[in-house]
């Protein structure tokens, strides 16, 4: 058994508060530059905003009309449907493949030629079958996580030591039970690369595809796109940071605690 | 054995365009949105043949993407190896760069797409910009990831026999971070090739798939449409697997720096 969690101490509460500075001073610096270079006059132009402006139409979006909200929860109800989804079938998949070298046979150099896509090059076909709306981009999320998933479940599983499934079967674990309590967490380091990289291409997916079904109304991507009919840099600005920031939260955050609680609890991958 | 493993594999497709071409032609599936594959294949050779002899139409598409992906890559590697080997030697500017770049990297192409069509309007000059960024960030990233992990012990070594700082990078770092630049170069290929096509959908003029493509589902041409993707999927495989992979076996693996497979 591992020793107990040590309590999180004066010390590591300021290291985080140093990591926090350290992360965040490149943004600062390279704002002031900005600002500077802006407000002397060294660079004019009328599309190339300055942070000040930017952070006021922040300000806008977010508090003076709260616009900014309704579009965040467009976008993450598509991305909650879509990865889920994903994730559901995906691991049924790669798991149904990995367990019969029959449907592998058939279906595998299939998966493999259709993860080359790019995700959004199903999005015209998309558009043309299912519709300009809502259904066109959840869908465009879930082909953007299944095949990572798929793809990692598959390996993941068979990346599980032959002994440990033959000592479970000789001690009577079979079935279902074998799946939960053996291949599961046997195969979990990958399967977590694949929720990852999952989510990351869904992301991606996500915004490319409110940025090009015309009927949807709001959306992260959408408030970009249509920032372009205006003329409104600035809100651009504050979307595109707000996508940037929005994916490497999803990254580091709720899959990097599923890593922490279990991987890295029992001891299968390095803690970093 | 590899020919039971093809014909294993082609089972699936086989049923599969079957079933859709027999479907579309007895109308159970909408024809306009499902076309016959043979019909979507024979689209593909008007399109071929179209503008010939002097050009075909469908080579026009093709060879502009490829030229403008050859073109990102190329910008995105040279730039994103000088970063990163900056990066991997400098402590400060490896922590001023990695939390920009770790922000950065995550926005997809396309969300910047308005952007630069505003800086730099609809064409070559967007496209290729994006493509030069989607490249360029795998390859930061892995570059300092290899430049790191050089054993410092081969760096004195190095110095110590007189070797000049542009010498052991160049002869010393850049070797041994071979593997991992290669990744990202794969990586960052991978990247520029989607970002190429989707910025295609928005900001391309006149030529390109991704703006073949584009043209052809707002025309309501689902014959097009599938035939641009089938398209998509062959170039990648040829790209990946010909280019990619030979190579890969003419250089790291040569080198004996990864086994060959």
């Amino acid at each position: 058994m591992l020793t107990q969690e040590p309590v999180v101490t004066q010390q590591t509460a300021a290291r985080s508060v140093w990591g926090v500075v350290r992360f965040v001073y490149p943004f600062v610096v390279v704002a002031l530059i900005w600002e500077t270079a802006l407000r002397l006059g060294w660079v004019q132009s009328v599309s190339l905003p300055a942070p000040s402006q930017i952070a006021a139409e922040f300000w806008r979006l977010a508090v003076t009309q709260g616009v900014l909200w309704e579009h965040f929860s467009a976008s993450f109800y598509r991305l909650a449907v879509g990865y889920f989804l994903a994730v559901g079938i995906g691991v049924t998949v790669g798991a149904l493949l990995s367990l019969s070298p029959l449907l592998r046979g058939l279906f595998e150099p299939v998966l493999s030629l259709l993860v080359s896509v790019p995700t959004i090059a199903w999005l015209p076909v998309l558009l043309i079958t299912m519709g300009l709306g809502d259904r066109t981009v959840i869908t465009t999320v879930f082909l953007g996580g299944f095949f990572a998933i798929t793809y990692n479940t598959m390996r993941g599983i068979e990346m599980v030591p032959r002994n440990q499934i033959l000592a479970a079967r000789e001690m009577g674990v079979n079935g279902a039970h074998l799946f939960f309590a053996v291949l599961l967490p046997g195969s979990l380091v990958s399967l977590i690369t694949g929720l990852r990289l999952g989510i990351g291409y869904a992301w991606r997916a996500l915004v490319g595809g409110e940025m090009l079904a015309a009927m949807i109304e709001w959306g992260i991507g959408k408030m970009v796109f249509q920032a372009r009919f205006f003329n409104n840099v600035s809100i651009m600005f504050v979307g595109i940071l707000l996508i940037g920031l929005s994916g490497y939260l999803l990254d580091r955050t709720f899959l990097r605690w599923l890593e922490m609680a279990t991987v890295e609890r029992w001891g299968m991958v390095r803690r970093r | 054995m590899l020919k039971r493993k093809a014909a294993l594999a082609a089972i699936p497709i086989v049923i599969f365009l079957l079933g859709w071409e027999a479907l579309s032609r007895g109308s159970l599936l909408n024809p306009y949105l499902f076309p016959p594959p043979t019909t979507i294949l024979m689209e593909l050779g008007n399109l071929f043949m179209k503008g010939m002899p002097a050009q075909s139409a469908l080579l026009m598409h093709v060879g502009m993407t490829l030229w403008r992906v050859l073109l990102s890559v190329v910008l995105g590697i040279v730039a994103g190896v000088i970063v990163g080997v900056a990066m991997g030697l400098n402590r400060a500017v490896y922590s001023f760069f990695d939390p920009l770049i770790t922000v950065l990297m995550p926005i997809p192409g396309i969300a910047l797409a308005p952007l630069f069509i505003v800086w730099m309007g609809f064409g070559n000059q967007t496209i290729v910009s994006l493509g030069v960024l989607s490249a360029f960030f795998p390859v930061v990233y892995t570059t300092v990831a290899g430049v790191r992990s050089v054993d410092p012990q081969l760096v004195r070594a190095a110095q110590m026999m007189g070797s000049r700082p542009i010498g052991v990078v160049l002869n010393v770092y850049l070797p041994w971070a071979a593997t991992y630049v290669f990744n990202g170069v794969k990586l960052g290929l991978a990247r520029c090739w989607m970002t190429i096509i989707a910025v295609e959908f928005v900001a391309a003029s006149n030529w390109g798939m991704g703006y073949m493509i584009w043209n052809a589902a707002e025309n309501l041409r689902a014959d097009v449409v599938y035939g641009g993707i089938l398209l998509l999927i062959v170039i990648y495989f040829i790209l990946e697997k010909a280019l990619i992979n030979r190579l890969e076996s003419r250089t790291i693996a040569r080198w004996g720096m990864i086994r060959q497979a």
